[in-house]
């Protein structure tokens, strides 16, 4: 049993790594490589359901042992990342055919996986560490793939991702220099020991590098370039996967280290929630509010989408800032539900792209005709995303918010959902200027997206459905990872929740098969009307003009531009020019230090000799330097 | 068994019958107002009937067709989660939370359906309709996080059943029934928040397109429109009622203020209706919230 958590984490690797040198050999080869290994994780992954595996020591490390473990809350994203990393690799056969550089590709896919894997089976924090720098190298690698335009997208991703890399280096360092083992019970034992000062410091720089895979506000700015400048097969990847690690991170971090007692005791508890969550809280409230706002303006779909990205992350992290069970668990089942439908979602704008060419809005429409599949997914997409039910989006919002007013947050409460409802102004748009509207004739051939790229689409749109009538499927393990975290678990049941667990109780199945039933009775009252007969899209009314392809008109274009005169004031400031003062004040400062070294042989040494003197001095008068 | 198919038939019917007399109602009143004698009272089921009626139906595609089905159907869905006098209904099975949810199913399916007719003009009304949405849905958020803070439930039945005995929510939260009237009006879609429609502008925006049996469906969908909004109105601030007499009373009060207010005013432009209801609405929401929260 211990040494299969080492066979687990090496199948991606060793999947790359075949994969690459067997496209030596023929391309068939690569893909039958990529294909199985990623398979192989994702059932390997099952192996280990509701299982707490401890201590599989790996190797050792400045005295520190290497750790690996998985536990049910790790299992939860163990699961996400297999499952959507083997989607993707199924998508990339056919989207990135004929790209160069392909065997590199595959191998880089099949490391960002695994490295993904090692962050969720980390059982310390060098393990822990390490798996997070091979992500953000190996996702960098994979961004800069996607034309020109992601190679800023990529610089500042990897800039960004390094700033939060150190400052959680530093956090591991302080305490490594406390105590001399990282494994995750230790760091917790220790933190529960030491100063408050020393534990919000710890909170404080092991959260930045957290938040800023999270992409939560103000730390955001890499997410909106890297997402939609990355290949198409990767964006699902980056929105789906990638920023859970930072969700997974939280928890870790609030539950697994530290716990909500122990964050209570730092700072006076005035609010419902221990201060520090509270500021996350507001953070993530924050993200959910302003990055939809942008997201209603967006022209470019997989921008769209982006920022839609982090507004639901925004409702991950704040339910996990909660501290409540029923806050938690609908973070995490958020988290999975999230990669569910917005993987699918980039699945969808990815087949679109690989068949139009364009991911601008205003190019596309009406597509709803060529490309009937990719429209059935993007259809459970937005409605899972919208959180209506009977899809699987809603269980987990309801969850948020129920535990929102259980605490009585009522302010985090109303910018959660003006965040909901402000989602579905850029859903609408995005299918509407994708699928709907009138088909430019230039798109009169597309067809749909190949098989192997229909394939995503259809299981996650199952998935959609699965989780959004049967939640107790998740609440199983989430349960389970909650009793692991010793935080009372949630009562639950297949279709919902019972009297108790949230405000009121909630049967999903009950909504759902009501809404069926109805359907069903409309449709017959409707298929007993006389028929009706199809006409053409040129065919509709305009005061009295005839259109033509020639003279057809469109709304595609400044979609919500008078929504946008509304909310203009606010996207005065912006975090992105907040950056760029920064780099300017930095370079101003940078050049006044240039004075100081001026390359100039004399300078140095006089340089020294004034150093040398103030040492003197201080020793003499009797002072101590440290 | 055979009462909860009773019931399962009942209730559309009398939701229907509900919000179709109001439809009524409205042209006769309307009429008197402008100093007309008005159409004949049945006029609207007259209307439907034949609309469902015609011979000659067009169609865009399968989601245009969708588009009023399941709007309908999702319109009958929801009447299930209001309870009526008497009557839990299935409130059980999803809070008033869910409930704001589930109301939505119909209008996104319909601006799906009407999407795919391919008429900007009713592009632009969805547009302005779901701008609108998010307009009125920050004040009416604060207004039901109110009545949560109230009454410690989000149960729509036990909230009702709380304000029986004339301790209605109206008098106990006056500022946040005065919201929740205007959100509901605007939510109704009447003047000055015509906004998706606006015939003038826009051609009646999304149902620009829609004739015939899909038409003559969306007017059966507007009936339980009325009904759904109306009925939880009276269910949220003005205690439900004891029998349906009193809830069809009360209900009818409340739409006959709309539709005098209805037929004197002017069209907003949306961004300004976003506008409006962001400063004074809210501001009266967040003034009820917070006297209930520090009480």
């Amino acid at each position: 049993m211990d040494m299969s958590l080492g066979v687990l984490l090496a199948t991606p690797f060793v999947g790359g790594i075949l994969a690459y040198l067997g496209g030596k050999i023929h391309r068939w080869v690569r893909y039958t490589f990529a294909i199985l290994f990623s398979l192989l994780a994702f059932i390997e992954i099952f192996f280990f359901y509701n299982t707490t595996v401890g201590n599989y020591v790996w190797g050792r490390l400045f005295g520190s042992v290497l750790v690996l473990q998985i536990n049910p809350i790790s299992w939860i994203f163990a699961f996400i990342v297999t499952g959507i990393s083997f989607l993707v690799i199924l998508f990339s056969i056919n989207d990135v055919e004929g790209h160069k550089g392909l065997d590199f590709y595959y191998l880089e896919l099949l490391f960002v996986e695994g490295a993904m894997l090692g962050i969720t089976l980390a059982g310390d924090l060098i393990t822990f560490f390490m798996f997070w720098e091979l992500m953000s190298w190996t996702s960098y690698f994979l961004i800069i793939q996607g034309g020109k335009k992601s190679i800023t997208a990529g610089y500042k991703y990897i800039i960004m991702s390094v700033i939060g890399a150190y400052s959680m280096f530093v956090a591991i360092a302080m305490v490594f220099g406390r105590a001399h083992s990282l494994v995750f019970k230790n760091v917790s034992m220790l933190l529960s020991q030491s100063s408050p000062a020393f534990v919000i410091w710890f909170f404080v720089l092991f959260g930045i590098g957290l938040f800023v895979k999270a992409a939560v506000m103000p730390l955001h700015t890499w997410l909106p370039d890297a997402h939609s400048e990355a290949p198409s097969p990767v964006s699902p990847l980056l929105s789906g996967v990638l920023i859970k690690m930072g969700a997974y991170g939280l928890t870790v971090l609030f539950y697994g280290f530290l716990s909500v007692q122990l964050i209570g005791k730092l700072a006076p508890t005035i609010l419902p929630t221990p201060l520090l969550l509270y500021i996350v809280e507001w953070l993530a409230a924050i993200s959910i509010v302003l990055a939809t706002f942008l997201a209603i303006l967006q022209e470019d779909a997989k921008r769209l989408l982006a920022y839609s990205s982090i507004s639901q992350i925004g409702y991950v992290v704040l339910g996990i800032a909660m501290g409540s069970s029923l806050g938690i668990a609908g973070g995490l089942f958020h988290a999975l539900n999230h990669a569910i439908f917005k993987s699918l979602l980039f699945f969808v704008i990815g087949g679109v792209i690989y068949r139009t060419g364009t991911r601008n809005m205003s190019e596309l429409g009406g597509l709803i005709k060529k490309m009937p599949v990719s429209f059935i997914g993007a259809l459970f997409g937005i409605v899972a995303l919208s959180g209506v039910p009977p899809l699987n989006g809603f269980v987990s919002k309801w969850m948020i918010y129920e535990a929102l007013l259980q605490k009585k947050e009522v302010f985090l409460l109303i910018m959660a959902f003006v965040g909901s409802t402000g989602a579905f102004l850029y859903l609408y748009r995005f299918i509407h200027s994708v699928f709907l509207g009138q088909l430019p004739e230039k798109y009169k051939d597309v067809k749909e997206v190949p098989f192997l790229m229909q394939l995503p689409i259809w299981i996650l749109s199952a998935l959609t459905i699965v989780f959004g009538i049967w939640p107790g499927l998740a609440m199983n393990v989430i349960a389970q990872g909650e009793k692991f975290l010793g935080i009372t678990p949630i009562k639950y049941t297949l279709y919902g929740f019972p009297q108790g667990t949230a405000m009121s109780s909630l049967k999903v199945i009950n909504i759902s098969s009501v809404l069926i039933i109805a359907f069903i009775v409309v449709l017959a009252l409707y298929l007993m009307l006389p028929k009706e007969r199809f006409v053409s899209q040129y065919d509709t009314y305009a005061a009295g003009q005839v259109v033509t392809p020639e003279t057809k008109y469109n709304y595609s274009y400044g979609f919500y531009m008078f929504f946008g005169r509304v909310i203009n004031p606010i996207f005065k400031w912006s975090a992105d020019k907040m950056y760029e003062a920064w780099a300017r004040a930095t370079k101003v400062f940078g050049d006044y230090m240039r004075r100081v070294y001026t390359g100039n042989l004399e300078t140095y040494s006089s340089y020294i000799v004034v150093l040398i003197t103030i040492v003197a001095f201080v020793l003499l008068i009797g002072g101590k330097l440290w | 068994m055979v009462r909860t198919i009773l019931i399962a038939i009942g209730i559309p019917l009398l939701a229907y019958g509900f919000g179709v007399s109001f439809m009524m109602f409205k042209r006769k009143i309307a009429a008197r107002i402008q100093r007309r004698y008005g159409p004949t009272f049945i006029q609207p089921l007259i209307d439907t009937f034949k609309l469902l009626s015609k011979q000659e139906n067009i169609s865009h595609g399968i989601m245009y067709d969708l588009g009023p089905i399941l709007a309908l159907a999702a319109s009958m869905t929801v009447i299930f989660f209001i309870p009526i006098p008497g009557m839990k209904l299935m409130t059980g099975s999803a809070d008033l939370i869910a409930l704001l949810y589930i109301m939505v199913i119909g209008s996104l399916v319909m601006a799906l359906g009407a999407g795919e007719s391919a008429n900007p003009n009713s592009t632009i009304g969805i547009a302005r309709a779901l701008t609108l949405m998010l307009g009125y849905d920050l004040p009416f958020v604060i207004v039901v996080i109110t009545l949560v803070m109230k009454y410690h439930t989000t149960d729509l039945y036990k909230i009702m059943q709380m304000q029986t005995g004339g301790h209605w929510a109206m008098w106990l939260l006056p500022l946040s029934a005065i919201v929740g009237f205007i959100v509901t009006y605007g939510a109704l879609g009447e003047h000055p928040f015509d906004v998706a429609v606006a015939p003038h502008e826009i051609a009646t925006g999304p149902m620009a397109e829609y004739g015939g049996k899909h038409l003559g469906l969306l007017m059966i969908n507007h009936a339980f429109h009325i009904y759904i909004e109306l009925a939880l109105f009276v269910d949220l601030f003005m205690g439900g009622a004891s029998n349906l007499f009193y809830f069809y009373a009360k209900m009818f009060v409340i739409f006959v203020i709309y539709v005098f207010f209805d037929e004197v005013l002017p069209r907003f432009r949306v961004d300004d209706a976003v506008r409006f209801y962001w400063r004074w609405p809210t501001i009266l929401a967040l003034l009820g919230l917070i006297i209930v929260l520090v009480r």
